[in-house]
């Protein structure tokens, strides 16, 4: 059998398939469908410093092969993410990584520092700067390469754990946002939060979602997750956990080869709380027939023309 | 709650544009609760319409599920095309369930419209005793009989069935008492009116509602309803919305704000 671990700066994980934030909840429900010990890890839903209620009805709407939310970083906030879970986390086997978002850089410092501050056992930190949904969503840093350097900076002076920048597919180039993040000192970055998209319904010619514009997900932006992994993955030094769409260990390997060490698995969930168990042994079972003993080999080894 | 491949028994059309689809799933069937609950499917194997459908159990027999639905897009469209021995993922059972409709002293009046009677049909099986109105645009859309001496009543907008008018003509016209209980579910206009209905008579009700559910199981929190008495402060998480999936789909009239 293939080693799948494997080490994004100094974390090691067992296997590389996660799920993603805000599509597996905190990581403790659902027993019933899904043993979590077999995920590589879980990236926790955004957590911002206060809770937050989210977005008003309708959140979601299917679309082709795909779905969009706007959800509205709906969270309970990081003193019940600090009082509540992280007790729970202490005792599961799965690594945890927590997503953090906020509107301002103090606000994501506070949050960071407040759970520094207690002892815990998560391994990291995702820090959303690409939520398309509200305005608190980071995204006025995630376009912007200056404001994306100077958070990962500041941030990375409050943290040894694993560093990780989740870069937003909405701007004109993200290998600018990623190189900023890699200066900033981030250990890794993710890619990709969702694709702003729209849904009308045109019988009632009402839009189709609360806030008229929402984040799309699912296969539909699959071929827009591996162009935006192999960009990055030609643009930066540190690793890249690839994002978008996946639902086989085919695309997995898919985003490997376009440049990830990692990826996640996001809407599948919902479908099937269960599916990245199922994604990682069918890896195993390619990895075999392949006689290959890592991925290591596979990553960003995409053969293109030019 | 459990993940099953189910195989259809049996999928007909009923009344115009409704039909009815009986699974055999043995494990959803074993962990059912009660009246209210649901179950959620895919329309097939492909990614082309990767949301679960949520559908209300309209009655469970041993380990056959049955459901009720409308034709109303291309995956109810999808669903009518299935045959005996094909396999259908479901998802269930899941949500909340109706409560004191058989208590001591309890006389429960069932509303249903449209597809929102698969629920209501399954919790009339389990009454001892009850009332049941069933609202239709018109006679075709109804596959049950106008049978007022077995307290069975239809209504249809045309006049073409049962009584003329819509199921609040028919709850209009009905004796309430103290211990009147009202459970219903159907078209949100339909709730609505039961809402403002028993609120002003200070009648007891139970809603079932329809959401539009990403997951079915609490993970995207898409499927939220507005709380009528939750605290909205300017931070709140889940007291202001309530997650339709996990808390519902069966909610005390008093305790919702629809859209
Ligand atoms: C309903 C929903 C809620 C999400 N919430 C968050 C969130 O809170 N924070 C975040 O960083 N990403 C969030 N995402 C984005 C996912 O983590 C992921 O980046 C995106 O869905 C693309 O992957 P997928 O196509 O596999 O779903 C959310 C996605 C969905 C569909």
């Amino acid at each position: 059998m293939a080693d799948l671990s494997i080490k994004i700066g100094h974390t090691t994980f067992k296997n590389p398939i996660f799920v993603a934030s805000g599509t597996f909840g905190y990581g403790t429900d659902n027993p019933e469908l899904v043993d979590v010990s077999n995920i590589g890890a879980i990236v926790t839903k955004s957590i911002t410093l206060n809770p937050r209620e989210g977005n008003p009805p309708p959140r979601i709407v299917e679309t082709p092969s795909g779905m969009i939310n706007s959800i509205g970083l709906a969270n309970i906030g990081v003193e019940k993410y600090i009082s509540e879970l992280l007790p729970i986390y202490e005792v599961m086997d799965t690594p945890i990584i927590m997503n953090i978002a906020g509107s301002s850089i103090t606000e994501y410092i506070d949050v960071m520092k407040k759970v520094e501050a207690v002892s815990s056992n998560i391994v990291g930190y995702e820090i959303n700067i690409s939520c398309p949904n509200v305005k608190e969503g980071g995204m006025e840093f995630g376009v912007d390469c200056e404001m994306t350097e100077k958070l990962t900076r500041e941030l990375r002076n409050f943290t040894d754990r694993l560093l990780i920048m989740k870069l937003s597919p909405n701007v004109t180039d993200i290998t600018a946002i990623a190189k900023s993040s890699e200066n900033g000192g981030a250990d890794a970055v993710s890619a990709i939060n969702t694709v702003v998209g729209m849904s009308i319904d045109h019988k009632t010619k009402k839009s189709n979602i609360y806030t008229t514009y929402g984040g799309l997900s699912g296969p539909a932006i699959k071929p827009v997750g591996l162009a935006c992994v192999h960009k990055v993955f030609n643009a930066v030094k540190i690793p890249i956990i690839g994002i978008g769409g996946m639902v086989s260990s085919h695309d997995v390997i898919e985003y490997i080869l376009a440049g990830s060490c990692a990826v996640q698995i996001g809407t599948a969930n919902y479908r099937d709380p269960g599916i990245a168990e199922k994604i990682l042994n069918d890896l195993n079972d390619y990895l075999d027939e392949q006689n290959l003993n890592s991925i290591t080999s596979l990553i960003g080894a995409v053969k293109t023309y030019v | 709650m459990k993940i099953e491949q189910a195989i259809v028994l049996r999928n007909e059309q009923i009344a115009h544009g409704i039909w009815r689809m009986s699974l055999v799933a043995p494990d959803v069937a074993s962990a059912y609760v009660g009246p209210g609950q649901f179950i959620s499917l895919l329309t097939d194997d492909s990614w082309d319409h990767l949301v679960r459908r949520p559908m209300s159990i309209a009655k469970i027999n041993e380990d056959e599920v049955d459901i009720i639905y409308k034709i109303f897009g291309d995956v109810t469209d999808h669903f009518t095309k299935k045959c005996p021995g094909d396999s259908m993922n479901i998802l269930g059972p899941l949500g909340n369930v109706f409560t004191d409709y058989n208590s001591e002293f309890a006389e429960p009046i069932l509303i249903g419209g449209g597809v929102g009677l698969a629920p209501i049909l399954n919790l009339y099986d389990a009454c001892e005793k009850a009332v049941m109105i069933i609202g239709a645009r018109s006679a075709d859309e109804h596959f049950l009989n106008h049978k007022p001496d077995n307290s069975v009543y239809l209504t249809t907008d045309d006049g073409t069935a049962g009584i003329e008018g819509n199921v609040l003509t028919a709850l209009k016209n009905m004796n309430l008492s103290e211990n009147t209980i009202l459970f219903a579910c159907g078209p949100e206009p339909m709730l609505i009116a039961i809402q403002n209905y028993a609120d002003e008579y200070n009648i007891r009700a139970q809603l079932s509602v329809e959401s539009y559910m990403g997951c079915g199981v609490g993970l995207c929190q898409g499927c939220v309803i507005e709380r009528q008495n939750g605290q909205v402060m300017k931070h709140s998480y889940h007291e202001k919305y309530s997650l339709v999936c996990l808390d519902g789909p069966v909610y005390e009239c008093d305790e919702i704000i629809f859209g």
